[in-house]
């Protein structure tokens, strides 16, 4: 019995690994690697799910649980899994993460291909869309992407993750939806607030190590400060357009595929009262790019010069930009040059009284235990509330007890748990929920044998019990995932990509095996050929 | 040996002690499997800038690089910077142990009050309904998980009563202050009423029940029938003649206990939402903060073997029969 080595490529995946499987028996043994059931309890129980559906399926998967740096240095830098999952978010651009997970160049240590994903004739693709203006071309673009990924199955949605907020249902209202959250500018800025102290008042469980904004590593809970503290050049609304109401810039133009211009706000001020002006943020994008702050980086690797001309600011790109807005413009946080131009070492300054020119404006920070902002009353989209508190608060059960109480009035970035659907009907608490941009993402590496072949990559995708995993250990909360850019994203998103198997997906997924010239023998799917 | 010599060799067995401590955490850290830079790097950063933030913390260099860099950093106190916020690593000492110190002392010094009270009580009054009921609470708060107990008092107290504050030092929103205007202040006091009384209850099963067993012991000796023969009062021979003589274990004992108490926090300072140091240290460690994790646990190991040295040298001040040869 031969295996049929480099054959199983050749069914027209063309991902170009080749490959066949190998021995001619069984499948090898697969590790899936799963987070401590500390660490993300809900994603821990459904990796657990998902390997006895693969177990049934007939792959013979060993779920291993590693601690999260080991699990993300095997996965991303060792290579050395067959099955990953964790969240992941695609921000507000849908196609900003594609080349960056697929493209064949990208598949070294560290690259973010870690399935090690090749396919040559998708590769232009993923490039151009990023550089490419027309949005109903770079539309159908991110279609085609959408409708090869989605064959070929190194990654799949298993859940799409909604946006959640609860909240005291007595003392805020207003909330409004947005792709990538409640505490975006927008929604924030729309909120109400009805209590004494006419304070939002949140809760996070996680101390805040900084208030740097050049030094912090997209942590969520720094995120949800830095969005009301900084203004950007140009904010995305929840039509995911560009919108002079929500940002710095008043009006901006392209002269050209490598140029972009933004006429500068005027009349804004600082938090300190010192007028900002086009040379703060000529002084922000060169500072960030002369000091490759790291968490910038893929923005200021895309611009060469910027130069300043009264109220208008011109920034002049190496390569063609797309969607220039949502991958650039509205990314980099503008801040003061006479706060940040004697900072030798910016991405390692000690800022403890952050100064913006956002909605809201530093109060004070008790490290550990509390921070506060307060309205910054000339700010030209102001928030309706006097005061946002953050307080530190690690047990989930305090943090209830307190909504439920009143002492808190909202919780920023609700864990889907079971504290959330035991308390979602108590009267007073209501839950807001709309679609988001993040999904728990089914990993393949297609570098192991059995899964180069994309038959048992899609039998594995029928196989996810997704419907189990949203309804019993998501409460019903999120979505079942089909496609890579869900339906969040409106337009972008591909309707006709075709659903793997909604009910019986061991039956669905063996058929596919068969299909595809591997045969089950005790449970177990042989390796293509062994029968023959 | 005289006691300046004890003093001498037992400062310089503290300093060995240190170096040896300082050593195996800086091994133990970079044994653990797990790689610190996938928490500081993210995954949009190109190959290029990766490594330019890893070299930046030193991280490329050999171990014995980073071992020397290390230590002359420790000789002059500088514990270095968080991989994860860049704070300096003493800041987050100085932010976060003042807070469990004051959490811990105060727990601490009810408990040995109580505790040591009772054990003379419980020791004088042996074989009564008192003494029974006292030594199987103070092994029930001795076996409860102090955690579990914090959290069925929350509950009880501050969930469904609302007569306890729920989380924290201070009332939300309160408003910034210095630390020691805070710690004087009753809104704190209200905080810390319930951390102390939980942990005081767990902390004094040990001093009564060792301050029971000294008493018994100090109780069969001679000089107490000799005090009755004197005609002292049985209030006098308990707490002027027995209890100061049954005193000297627990003593020794409480200095001991209160360097372990300083990492004895964790649990209680999570449940509590207190911010404390135990947070900040397993925080580090979950995120494979080198730094943080180092300099937190440096500061426990250095307060057990402190008060170690402290306990010795109480026991030789206390006891005059004690010499050092």
């Amino acid at each position: 019995m031969t295996a049929l080595a480099g054959c199983s490529g050749s069914d027209g995946d063309g991902n170009g690994n080749g490959g066949g499987s190998g021995s001619g028996n069984e499948l090898p043994q697969y590790s899936y690697l799963n987070n401590p059931a500390n660490y993300n309890p809900a994603r821990h129980d459904a990796i657990n799910l998902i390997g006895d559906q693969l177990n049934n399926l007939g792959l013979n998967t060993k779920v291993q649980v590693f601690e999260w740096g080991t699990l993300y240095t095997k996965i991303t830098d060792e290579f050395n899994y067959s099955f990953a999952t964790w969240s992941r978010g695609l921000g507000i651009d849908p196609g900003r993460r594609m080349a960056e997970q697929f493209h064949s160049s990208n598949t070294g240590k560290g690259g973010g291909n870690f399935t090690g994903y090749t396919n040559k004739d998708l590769d232009p693709t993923l490039m151009k869309q990023l550089q490419e203006a027309d949005e109903q071309k770079r539309i159908d673009m991110l279609h085609e992407i959408q409708a090869t990924i989605n064959e070929d199955v190194p990654m799949h949605p298993i859940v799409q993750m909604p946006n959640i907020v609860a909240f005291n249902n007595q003392q805020v209202s207003g909330w409004t939806d947005h792709l990538v959250g409640y505490y975006h500018m927008e929604p924030m800025t729309n909120v109400e607030v009805n209590n004494s102290a006419n304070e939002l008042r949140g809760s996070w469980a996680e101390t805040l190590g900084t208030l740097s904004v050049l030094g912090y590593n997209n942590e969520t809970k720094l995120f949800h400060q830095f969005e009301m503290l900084y203004d950007k050049l140009v904010r995305i609304n929840s039509e995911l357009e560009p919108d002079p109401e929500l940002s710095l810039a008043t009006d901006w133009e392209r002269p050209d595929d490598t140029t972009v211009r933004y006429k500068l706000r005027e009349g804004h001020k600082w938090h300190d009262g010192e007028d900002l002006t086009p040379e703060d943020v000529k002084f922000t994008l060169e500072y960030i790019k002369e000091n490759e702050i790291p968490l910038y980086s893929t923005q200021w690797e895309m611009y060469d010069s910027v130069s300043v001309d009264g109220q208008w600011i011109t920034v002049k790109f190496s390569d063609p930009v797309g969607p220039v807005h949502k991958v650039f413009s509205n990314q980099i946080p503008i801040v003061p040059q006479h706060k940040w131009e004697s900072r030798s070492n910016p991405a390692q300054a000690s800022v403890n009284e952050p100064v913006g020119s956002g909605p809201l404006q530093f109060d004070y920070w008790e490290k550990g235990s509390e921070l506060s902002l307060t309205k910054y009353e000339d700010h030209w989209r102001p928030v309706k509330f006097d005061r946002r508190i953050w307080r530190i608060i690690p047990e989930s059960s305090t943090v209830w007890s307190l909504l439920k109480q009143g002492e808190l009035n909202y919780l920023p970035y609700t864990r889907i748990g079971k504290q959330l659907n035991d308390n979602q009907d108590a009267g007073n608490i209501g839950v807001k929920s709309a679609p988001g941009d993040g999904w728990w993402h089914f990993s393949q590496n297609t570098r192991k044998e059995g899964l180069d072949d994309k038959a048992v990559r899609q039998a594995a995708v029928h196989a996810l019990p997704k419907q189990a995993i949203n309804q019993q250990i998501m409460y019903g909360f999120a979505e079942e995932g089909w496609n890579l850019i869900g339906e969040s994203f409106g337009k972008f998103s591909n309707p006709d990509v075709p659903k793997y198997q909604e009910q019986d997906g061991i039956a669905a997924g063996q058929q596919v095996l068969e299909d595809a010239g591997y045969s089950i023998e005790n449970g177990r799917v042989q390796a293509k050929g062994s029968s023959e | 040996m005289g006691k300046l010599d004890f003093f001498v060799r037992r400062t310089l067995q503290l300093g060995i002690t240190l170096w040896a401590v300082a050593t195996a955490l800086f091994m133990l850290f970079r044994l653990m499997p797990g790689n610190p830079t996938s928490y500081i790097i993210s995954p949009g950063m190109t190959p290029e800038v990766r490594q330019r933030l890893i070299d930046s913390y030193g991280l490329n260099d050999p171990l014995w690089v980073q071992y020397v860099r290390y230590i002359e950093n420790l000789v002059t106190l500088d514990l270095g910077r968080s991989f994860k916020t860049n704070e300096r690593v003493v800041d987050v000492l100085a932010t976060y142990l003042p807070n469990t110190l004051v959490l811990m002392l105060t727990a601490f010094v009810v408990a040995y009050i109580i505790g040591i009270s009772l054990g003379v009580l419980t020791g004088w009054y042996r074989g009564s309904r008192f003494e029974k009921t006292a030594v199987v609470t103070a092994l029930v708060g001795r076996s409860i998980p102090s955690f579990w107990m914090g959290i069925l008092v929350l509950w009880i107290f501050g969930a469904q009563y609302n007569l306890i504050p729920m989380s924290g030092m201070t009332s939300l929103g309160s408003g910034p202050t210095t630390f020691w205007d805070m710690v004087f202040s009753l809104d704190f006091l209200k905080h810390l009423v319930a951390p102390v009384a939980v942990l005081a209850f767990y902390y004094m099963g040990y001093p009564l029940l060792i301050m029971r067993n000294s008493m018994l012991e100090t109780l069969s000796e001679d000089f107490i029938d000799l005090c009755r023969a004197k005609g002292l009062t049985e209030r006098t021979i308990m707490f002027k003649h027995a209890a100061r003589n049954a005193l000297l274990p627990v003593l020794t004992a409480a200095a001991i206990a209160v360097g372990y108490a300083v990492g004895g926090s964790v649990l209680i300072e999570t449940v509590f939402g207190w911010p404390g140091i135990g947070r900040e240290m397993i925080r580090a460690v979950l995120r494979r903060d080198f730094p943080v994790a180092q300099g937190t646990f440096l500061v426990l190991a250095l307060s057990v073997i402190v008060m170690n040295f402290v306990a010795d040298l109480l026991y030789g001040v206390l006891d005059p029969r004690v010499t050092y040869d």
